[in-house]
This record gives C-alpha cells, sequence and structure tokens, in this order.
C-alpha cells in the first residue's frame, strides 16, 4: 500500500531546507528533551547514564535535527491526516456506546540498535518456539503435566483449554504461524515479557500501517536511520500460511475470519486481507457443508482452505466451542478435526497465553531444548501453590495480582468477577482461588523521546513485537509498535491496541538490505477480487452503501434548495415561495409534522435535518449508516474512495461560530460534491462485476423511490402554489434541461414528463428503471434460482411501466385532475413494488438467517 | 460374567415452528463400552436422514456428528441399542481409604491415573464449586470416615433433604438456585452432589444414562425412568470409579445403564445443535429399557 507518489512534496520540503534562506526566524528550531540524569527513574532509552546520547539515536537525530518546529508541527498534523484518509480507527466501547478512536501514531519512532535486536529476536524466536512446543505436548500426552514442570491446575482449571480441540488435526503441526510478545525494559537494561499472546496476535497490521505512514512523513530520516523492512517477514508468513491448503492447490482459497467491524482490531484485519491477497469474511460468511468450511458468494459455496482466524478460540464455533457466540462458524471444529481445513493459529493456542505459565517457562526450557530461556519474564509468581503464595504475600507491596488464566477468558468468566484484571489491589477471593491469580512485579517502562506538540518529551513506552513461522522454523520481525504512556499512568498487564504508539525501527547493523517487495494482488480499482466470488455479505453492504449514498444526496439537495429560499427571501415573514416549499416538504414526508411557517421555522427545521443527532432520515444518521456499509466492505474500497468518505463525514461536521445559513449553504454544497466524486469513483474505477451492479442497483431504486415520493408529492399539494416545480426541478438536478427544452416557467405535465419518462434524463424515473433492468440480466442464480427469476421477472415488468398517462391513453393534457390522479395512483403503486424487489432482493442474494440453538 | 441384556430405545423428537434448512448436531446417544457394561450392538436413525461422522470425545464418549441439509420442519432422533449389564461389585465401604487420603493423594500423585482423575476435581462450565456446597457436604464427611461411606451419607441427605419435582428447575437454572429451593430433578441432584464433592477436593464426574422402565416384581419403581437419568461417579484410588445414585441413593447396579460422562451436564448432552431457521421449537423425549433376559459379557 505504500504510495510513492506523495513522497514528491517532501523530497521539494527537503531541499528547501538545504536551502540556509529557508530557516529563518518563522522556523525556529525544537529541543530535544533533556538528559534526567540520576533524577529519573527507569532505564532512559535515549540517553545513557552519563549524559550522552546512545549510539543508535544520532542517526535519527541528525535527520531530524533540521527541521523546525513549524515543520515538525505540520508533519504530525499529516501523520493524523493520513491516518485519518486511510481510516486506521479502533472501536471503543465506553459509556455504552461504540465510538471510534482514532489512531494515534507518534512522529518519533522507537530506534532499536542491531546487535542488541539480533539477541531480543534470538529471545523471541525461542519463545515462540517453546510455547509452540508446550501447546503441542498439552494438546496430546501432557507428558510436561506428568513430569512436573507444569502444575495439572494450569491446564484442566483454565478455561482456554478447550476439550473439544484436544487431538485435533494441527495445521502444518505447528500451533502458532504467528506470535506476540509484549515486553518491558526495566530499570537494569533488560527487556521482559509482560504477555505472552498467542491465539489471535494483533499489531502486526498496524506497525505495517505505521511504516507506511512514516514512509511518507519522514522519508529524510528514514533515508538517513534505514531501519530494516517488515516485508520479509510478512511475506514469509503469508508464504507459510499459503502452504497450510489441506488441497493441493496453486490458488488455495484462504480467508482472514474476523469477528466483525466492532473489533478493536478490524482495521488490521481488513488491511491484512488486503495487503496479503485474502478474502475477508465473518462468521457470517462462513458455512460448513458436507464437512467443509465455505464461504457463501452470490453464485456459491465456494470451499475454503485455510482460515486466517482472528476471531478468540472460544468463539469460533457455537456447537462444540462458547454456544452464545453468533460470531463464529457452527461445524468449524468438526471440520478441522476431519482434516478438511486449516485454521490457523491453531484453535486451542490460547491455553499457553494465561500469565500462569510465565513462573514455569524456565525449567520447561531447560527440560525440553537443554537451553537457558534467553528472554525472561517479568518476575512472576502463580499463587496456586502455598510457598509462591506466601512468596507474594511477603512483598504484596512491590506486586500486582493478574487473573493466572485471564487472556482469552470470555468476560463473563467468574475469574473476572470479584477482583479486577488490573495489578490494582489483593484480590477478595485470594484464599479460595488462589490457583487463578497471579502475582506479578509492577512495571514502569523505559523512558523515551515523543513529539508533544510544539517540542519534544520523554515518556515511558512498551513493546509489542511478533514473531511468524516460515514453515521451518521462527522468525522475529524487525519491527513491532511501541506504545507510549502518559506520564505516571500505571502500565496495563494487557496492552490495550487503541492509545498512542511509535513505529519500531531497528538498526542494519550496517549491511544495506535489499528492499524486498511484496508482490501485492493487482493494482486496485474500487472493487478488487473476481467479482463472480463477491461474498453475500459484501453485496448486501455495497447495495445498502448505494442506497444510502444516493438518499444522502436527496436529502443534501432538498436541504441546500429551501435554505436557498430562506436564504434569498430574508426578511419577508409570510413569501409564499417558502410556504409553499413547507407544504411540499410536508406532502412529501420529509418533515414529520407541520412545519409550515414563517421563514424562521422553515430554515429551522431544515438545519435540524442537516445537523440533528437523532432525526430519522436526517443527515447525520444517514452519514452513520454510510460509514457502517462502507466499513462492511473496506477491505474491497480502494484508498481513493475510502478517502472521500471520510472527507464526507468531516465535511459534515458543523463549525462552531459561523452564520448557520451561511455556513450551512457551504456545508451543503460540499457535500455534495464530495458524493459526486464518490459516484464518479464508481463510474470511472469499478470493474463492472456484481460489487459494481449491486451498489448501482441500490442507487437506482433509491432515486427512483426518491422521484415517485417528490413527485407524488407535488400532485397532492394544491394547483399553482408558488415556486413548487422549480423547487421539484432544482432537487431532481433538471433545472437546465428542463429549460433547454422549454423555454418557459415549468408546467406539471412537462415536469412529469422530464423527471418521470424521459428516457434520457439520468434523474428521471425511466431512466432508474431501464437501468435496473439491464443489471437484472446479469444477476446471478445463486442458491435460489426460482427466487432470482422472479427478482429478473419484476424487475423487468416495473421497467416497462409508465408513470404518466401518454398521449394514446384517452386523458387530454389540459384535464389536470384526471391526468394527476392517474399518475397520482401510478406512482404510488411504483414505489410499492420498488419496495418489494429492494426486500425479494435481500432476500434471494442477502438473508443471512441467524443460526439457532437447539 | 453373567449379565441382563437390555433394549433401549431412546427416541427424541424436535418439531420446529418453521422449516430448517441446514441442521447440524452432536449426538451423545450411544451407551459406553464399560467393565461390567458391553454395547451389544445400536441402530441410530436420523428422520430426515443426515450425513454423519463418528468420533469418540476428549472423555472416550461416542459422538455422531450429524449434518442435515434437506428442509425440515420435524428432526427425529432414533437410537435402540443392546447393551449387557452385569452386576457392579459392591465394595466394602469399610475398605476404602479415608477421604482426606484421597484427597491429598490427588494433589501429589502424578500416576496418570490419578492425574486423569484429578481433572475431576476442578471447576466446570456448569459446577462451580463454593463454600456453600463444601458446608453442605462437610456434615457428611466426619474426619478420618471411609470416602465410600461419606459419599453414601451426602447421598442420603440429598435425597432426604430435595424434593424431586420436575417443576422446579429448567437446564438453564443455576445450582445455586437448586440449593436454595432445595428442589430439583436427577441432573440437579448430580451436580449438587459434585459441587460439594469438588468443593472438598474429591474427583468425582457426572454420568447420564438409562434406569430399567418397569421394577423386577417386588422392587419398586426407580425415579428418572422412562428419559435419561443422571447419576455421579466418584475417584477411589484402588478401586477405581465408583457410581453413585444421589436421586435414588443408592449404588447403581443391574439397573442403571451407562451411556456417557463427563464434567458436567453440558459435556454429556445428548443432542447439541444450530440451526439455520426452525424459529420456536418442541422437544419430546421418549426412553424404553426393557430387560432381554440373561446373558453372557466375555472378559478378556
Amino acid at each position: 500500500m505504500i504510495d510513492p507518489a506523495p513522497r514528491a512534496e517532501y523530497e521539494l520540503s527537503v531541499q528547501s531546507l538545504s536551502n540556509p534562506f529557508q530557516t529563518g526566524s518563522g522556523n525556529p528550531a525544537w529541543q530535544w528533551p533533556e538528559p534526567a540524569g540520576t533524577s529519573c527513574a527507569g532505564f532512559d532509552e535515549i540517553y545513557s547514564s552519563g549524559g550522552d546520547v546512545r549510539d543508535h539515536w544520532i542517526g535519527l537525530f541528525h535527520a531530524l535535527s533540521g527541521l523546525g518546529v513549524e515543520e515538525m508541527s505540520a508533519r504530525a498534523e499529516d501523520i493524523r491526516r493520513l491516518l485519518d484518509e486511510h481510516g486506521v480507527s479502533c472501536p471503543v466501547f465506553a459509556e455504552g456506546e461504540w465510538r471510534e478512536q482514532p489512531w494515534e501514531l507518534d512522529l518519533m519512532p522507537f530506534v532499536l540498535p542491531a546487535a542488541e535486536w539480533a539477541a531480543l529476536g534470538r529471545g523471541l524466536e525461542q519463545r515462540a518456539r517453546l510455547l509452540n512446543s508446550i501447546l503441542g505436548d498439552l494438546h496430546s500426552s501432557q507428558r510436561l503435566v506428568r513430569d512436573g514442570l507444569i502444575p495439572a491446575p494450569l491446564v484442566f482449571a483454565n478455561p482456554a483449554y478447550l476439550r473439544a480441540c484436544q487431538a485435533i488435526t494441527v495445521a502444518g503441526g505447528n500451533y502458532l504461524q504467528l506470535y506476540a510478545a509484549d515486553l518491558v525494559r526495566a530499570a537494569d537494561g533488560v527487556w521482559r515479557v509482560l504477555t505472552d499472546r498467542t491465539q489471535v496476535p494483533t499489531g502486526i497490521g498496524f506497525a505495517l500501517e505505521n511504516r507506511s505512514v512514516l514512509q511518507r512523513v519522514l522519508p529524510e530520516a528514514l533515508r538517513a536511520v534505514q531501519p530494516r523492512s517488515l516485508d520479509r517477514s510478512l511475506r514469509l508468513w503469508r508464504d507459510a500460511v499459503s502452504r497450510l491448503a489441506v488441497r493441493a492447490s496453486d490458488n488455495p482459497v484462504i480467508a482472514v475470519f474476523t469477528p466483525g467491524a466492532r473489533n478493536e482490531a478490524y482495521f488490521e484485519h481488513a488491511y491484512l486481507a488486503r495487503r496479503l491477497g485474502f478474502t475477508l469474511a465473518e462468521g457470517g460468511d462462513l458455512t460448513v457443508r458436507h464437512g467443509r468450511v465455505c464461504i457463501k458468494t452470490l453464485e456459491r459455496l465456494r470451499p475454503v482452505d485455510v482460515l486466517l482466524r482472528r476471531t478468540r478460540d472460544f468463539m469460533s464455533d457455537p456447537l462444540e466451542l462458547r454456544a452464545d457466540s453468533l460470531l463464529g462458524v457452527p461445524g468449524l471444529v468438526e471440520a478441522v478435526r476431519a482434516g478438511h481445513v486449516a485454521v490457523t493459529n491453531c484453535l486451542g493456542s490460547g491455553l499457553v497465553e494465561g500469565p500462569a505459565f510465565l513462573p514455569f517457562l524456565h525449567s520447561i526450557c531447560r527440560h525440553l531444548f537443554r537451553e537457558d530461556l534467553l528472554l525472561d519474564s517479568v518476575p512472576s509468581w502463580w499463587c496456586g501453590t502455598s510457598r509462591e503464595f506466601r512468596e507474594a504475600e511477603r512483598r504484596r507491596l512491590d506486586l500486582g495480582f493478574r487473573p493466572a488464566f485471564a487472556p482469552g477468558l470470555p468476560p463473563d468468566h467468574p475469574a473476572h468477577s470479584g477482583s479486577d484484571a488490573t495489578l490494582d489491589g489483593v484480590p477478595r477471593d485470594i484464599d479460595a482461588r488462589s490457583h487463578e491469580y497471579v502475582s506479578q512485579e509492577r512495571v514502569h517502562g523505559s523512558k523515551t523521546v515523543v513529539w508533544e506538540g510544539r517540542n519534544s518529551g520523554m515518556k515511558p513506552v512498551c513493546l509489542r513485537a511478533f514473531v511468524v513461522f516460515d514453515g521451518h522454523d521462527y522468525h522475529a520481525v524487525p519491527g513491532g509498535l511501541a506504545r507510549v504512556f502518559a506520564e505516571g499512568e500505571p502500565i496495563p498487564p494487557l496492552l490495550p491496541l487503541a492509545g498512542r504508539c511509535q513505529d519500531v525501527w531497528v538498526l542494519n547493523g550496517g549491511a544495506p538490505e535489499f528492499a524486498e517487495i511484496l508482490s501485492a494482488p493487482a493494482p486496485t480499482p474500487l472493487i478488487e477480487h473476481a467479482s463472480s466470488d463477491l461474498p453475500s455479505r459484501a453485496a448486501e453492504n455495497l447495495f445498502w452503501l448505494g442506497r444510502y449514498t444516493e438518499r444522502l444526496e436527496q436529502r443534501l439537495r432538498i436541504v441546500r434548495c429551501g435554505l436557498g429560499r430562506v436564504a434569498d427571501e430574508s426578511g419577508s415573514v409570510a413569501s409564499p415561495r417558502l410556504s409553499s416549499f413547507a407544504t411540499l416538504l410536508i406532502e412529501s414526508k420529509v418533515f414529520p409534522v407541520k412545519a409550515a411557517g414563517p421563514g424562521m421555522v422553515l430554515q429551522r427545521e431544515l438545519l435540524r435535518l442537516l445537523y440533528g443527532v437523532g432525526r430519522n432520515g436526517g443527515v447525520r444518521p444517514l452519514l452513520e449508516n454510510i460509514h457502517q456499509a462502507a466499513f462492511g466492505v473496506r477491505d474491497r474500497l480502494s484508498s481513493d474512495t475510502w478517502r472521500i468518505l471520510n472527507r464526507l463525514i468531516q465535511d459534515a461536521r458543523p463549525r462552531p461560530g459561523r452564520l448557520p445559513l451561511v455556513h450551512s449553504l457551504e456545508v451543503l454544497n460540499r457535500l455534495i460534491l464530495d458524493l459526486a466524486a464518490l459516484s464518479g469513483m464508481e463510474t470511472e474505477n469499478m470493474t463492472r462485476g456484481f460489487g459494481w451492479r449491486f451498489l448501482d442497483v441500490g442507487r437506482r431504486i433509491e432515486r427512483a423511490s426518491g422521484l415517485c415520493h417528490l413527485l407524488g408529492a407535488v400532485l397532492r399539494c394544491p394547483p399553482g402554489l408558488a415556486g413548487i416545480l422549480d423547487a421539484v426541478l432544482e432537487i431532481a438536478d433538471s433545472t437546465m434541461t428542463y429549460r433547454r427544452r422549454h423555454f418557459s416557467d415549468p408546467q406539471l405535465q412537462g415536469v412529469i414528463e422530464l423527471l418521470a419518462r424521459e428516457t434520457s434524463n439520468p434523474r428521471s424515473i425511466a431512466f432508474q428503471l431501464h437501468a435496473l433492468a439491464e443489471h437484472a440480466a446479469f444477476f446471478p442464480d445463486a442458491a435460489n434460482p426460482v427466487g432470482a427469476a422472479q427478482l429478473r421477472l419484476r424487475i423487468a415488468e416495473v421497467a416497462r411501466r409508465s408513470v404518466a398517462p401518454g398521449t394514446g391513453e384517452g386523458v387530454s393534457t389540459d384535464d389536470y385532475r384526471a391526468f394527476a390522479s392517474i399518475a397520482t395512483e401510478r406512482l404510488q403503486s411504483l414505489a410499492v413494488e420498488l419496495a418489494g424487489i429492494s426486500d425479494l432482493l435481500t432476500h434471494v442474494y442477502h438473508s443471512h438467517v441467524v443460526p439457532r440453538f437447539s | 460374567m453373567k449379565a441382563q441384556l437390555f433394549e433401549i430405545k431412546h427416541v427424541t423428537r424436535y418439531t420446529y415452528a418453521q422449516p430448517v434448512t441446514v441442521g447440524q448436531h452432536l449426538l451423545r446417544v450411544t451407551p459406553r463400552s464399560v467393565a461390567r457394561q458391553h454395547l451389544v450392538d445400536q441402530q441410530l436413525e436420523l428422520k430426515p436422514a443426515a450425513a454423519c461422522r463418528t468420533f469418540k470425545d476428549y472423555f472416550g464418549n461416542t459422538v455422531h456428528f450429524a449434518t442435515i441439509e434437506t428442509v425440515h420442519e420435524v428432526l427425529e432422533i432414533l437410537a435402540a441399542s443392546r447393551v449387557a449389564v452385569a452386576p457392579a461389585p459392591w465394595p466394602d465401604a469399610c475398605e476404602t481409604p479415608p477421604w482426606e487420603m484421597v484427597r491429598s493423594l490427588c494433589r501429589t500423585d502424578r500416576s496418570s491415573t490419578v492425574l486423569e482423575a484429578s481433572e475431576f476435581v476442578f471447576p466446570s462450565p456448569l459446577v462451580e464449586p463454593g463454600s456453600d456446597y463444601a458446608d453442605y457436604a462437610r456434615a457428611s464427611f466426619a474426619p478420618g470416615q471411609p470416602i465410600l461411606e461419606a459419599v453414601s451419607r451426602l447421598c442420603h441427605s440429598i435425597h432426604t433433604d430435595f424434593v424431586f419435582d420436575p417443576a422446579a428447575t429448567t437446564v438453564a437454572t443455576p445450582l445455586a438456585d437448586v440449593l436454595r429451593q432445595r428442589r430439583g430433578v436427577c441432573q440437579d441432584f448430580a451436580h449438587l452432589a459434585l459441587a460439594g464433592l469438588r468443593s472438598l477436593g474429591l474427583p468425582s464426574r457426572y454420568v447420564s444414562g438409562y434406569l430399567e422402565t418397569v421394577a423386577p416384581p417386588g422392587c419398586e419403581k426407580l425415579v428418572g425412568a422412562d428419559a435419561s437419568h443422571a447419576w455421579i461417579a466418584f475417584f477411589c484410588p484402588g478401586l477405581g470409579w465408583i457410581d453413585v445414585d444421589p436421586t435414588n441413593d443408592c449404588l447403581p447396579s443391574m439397573r442403571h445403564v451407562t451411556l456417557a460422562w463427563g464434567r458436567d451436564y453440558s459435556d454429556v448432552s445428548p443432542v447439541r445443535g444450530v440451526l439455520l431457521g426452525g424459529g420456536e421449537h418442541r422437544v419430546q423425549v421418549a426412553v424404553d429399557v426393557a430387560p432381554l433376559g440373561p446373558t453372557v459379557i466375555s472378559t478378556g
């Protein structure tokens, strides 16, 4: 996803920086933080105890010291803007509602020297190997328990021990294809593991995104420091995952199995799917038929070879694991057991994540490998044996307690009640349930340099590092996420994904590294992948994306038309044009209540429509729906499309302190242009596959029904209301066309003719119906050929309809009442039929019956 | 070994309010073969027909994984088994070790038999040990008492203190409510006994099975016949697992047929399924256990 083009702007700025005339007093130099000296508690990443900058930071210092405060601040702002454009965020549930927490990437990277990384990497690789071996043992002979190296409760009392997954087929013979460790550096300068992550190690996608953002924002620093690339590791991982395919095939079907858009790492799931060329699938996209896991696509059930699962163990199969998980795939465990699908990381790999294992890794490592554990854990004691528990008691002041099996536990598990998951306080039930706790030394994190708005400062930091399996051995990924904490903020034992982070730059140690280009799937227009295999859920989201964006455009045009009139006639208390406009909106049910009144009432109602939060059919709820539908297919939207969608949402934000009327018209114009950009992307950049068809079908159905309602409202209004027909033409964006044809004030029959029957007008009902009929010919039969045939038939029928009575129908165009009553009736019946077609379409292609349990 | 041959017909019938397009079911309806019990044969039939795969679960129970991909509104599962059951040897209670010894052995001994048994001392999805259960059980456990004697006393007090009342609980009733209400069915009483034993550190497991439907002449009909029944087994070093039936306050012998075992009901529920469609459903279960006459279980 690294787009080289935008780098050019910084090439320019770098050159301009070397120009002495440019660095004047307008761009003062910023200061590196002062060495804290001996007063600083904990390890200082930047300065040695003698107060000198550590060698591995010097390259970055030099590269950045030429940039002044203004330039640095601008770059920090660029990071925010790029992340915003890419839509990098984490859904966070707080205070009863979901919100998107933006991803915060610091301008400063975190630098690690080559030699230190080499040692750390060896430790990480050994640890991955060790945990993998432990998982293999505990899921088969359990010799480690028999030999007394692992106390029995760590396995048998551990809720992460999945008995249904004992002795299942292990893809490629390895439990772990990806492993992550949360690391913290103590005052002695040694990195230690705070938590192992073995079932769904998150963050690697965010790390890749961080790097690609900094490649644009700090190109000179990257050139100077030359940190190691992450691409080779990504390729090793991808290739190893592809080789897990259970059928011999050059082109295995691999799906990223995500819990869905509410998961905090959903961005990463979509990102990895796109970057690795895999299909993104939620539980609802997958089904088990004839013992095989299949993706439901529009046309067929497509067998899956490998699931790169990002769902937790216990949520993966409601039949054999947790019954109330609607995010899983019923029958998945059985498909794995039968050897019909490879799942990675293997189901059950969450067992060794629990901190209860930390104290035992030393002796297990010596026992299994005859090696010392290279990478130690933060000192921890399992409270299940009385000796360790007493030790924990004795040292209680320095220690905190954590649930022994916590990571991977369902949040409502009893182990979470009665005590907190944090390190604070002594759990009340420690005596009765001592084996469910681990006591662990409190950690503070080393201090590193961060960018603080106008200057730099020092903050505590922890690392998340990753290890991938290449099919033969484990490889530490030279990079990762550095999570920055506020001064004095306690470091939670489970590092949260959301929050401020830094990109980790591992130095190369001299040898130039040839950049390996990950052969990504072909450059993406709006929709990638073979369109014939569009998952049903993606088709549904695109259909609704089409409907909602069109509905939004109609709303915006109505509000703009109304506010324009209010602005034109300000001062006139009871303008007939304004009251007739209000009548139109009431008749077309845009205004739910009688909002007829002077201009101010109309203005208030229109502004409510534009900014109101809970208003049904208002702009804000529509934007939320658009965001949701787009989020559900974000792996299929190009970055340009995503950028437009993000701008749409930003442009809709009211700016306080501006005159509401003028400002709102500006907002409306911007939004309508954003939508035009979006439909331009659709028309010019989208492959004409099913995805495009469903998006366009949504748009056509919505536009046709919108026109039915609008024209119906006109016909219900008393004839001759001032300015109504002008308004309708404006809302339907057909004013120019009408003028060119008629050279007169609009007449009802002419307007109906143009907006209902004229097939060459892309804003007419007839145009939409013809477009629908064209799409219908391509609709796949899917699993429901009868329904598909019925749908095609109904669309063909509706496309033949004529809304306005034609000249051959014996209705004189002068007989207004006869004309109006026939047209009203036909518009109504057409609107009903369009709603029916939309329902049928959903039923035939998108219906996801939620599984039930008996 | 002399034995009695039984024929067991276990019929489960689901009636759905709406058509089911796909149904996936885990069936645990095949009686185990254990020392004193031998499964002679079984016929398993599903209507509509299903694709079936068979495997042994973690606890060694036979599981049929059935997938039905034809649209149906009624599902019938018919399991007809012939099982030979020999009388269980009744150990002499006085010869069983004191219960405290069993507890400490299970904490320290890592021989495979004891290790495997000690898995059944930990909390399980439906049986979360706690001080309430320990307090209730402790009344039956005098210091130094032989374990079989103590467990029998626990079963006796459950039988005396609790009322068998099918209306009082459902599958979803928490165990704490059963303890408070002093009412329940065989499944609740088994869970209660398990919670008591595990809270004292004694490994015990849940056993599902069947009871002879018509009592032999001169015997009373047992509670829980005509349906699936449940009891427990506890671990006794040297003797292995010993079955006890808290609902009927007895040591199971010739009239109990073992179906499956696990940590609690959730490990052995006879039918567990996920459906596409279906809406509300009604379930009817019919069990008939008829003696077919004497037989012999060949040993070795």
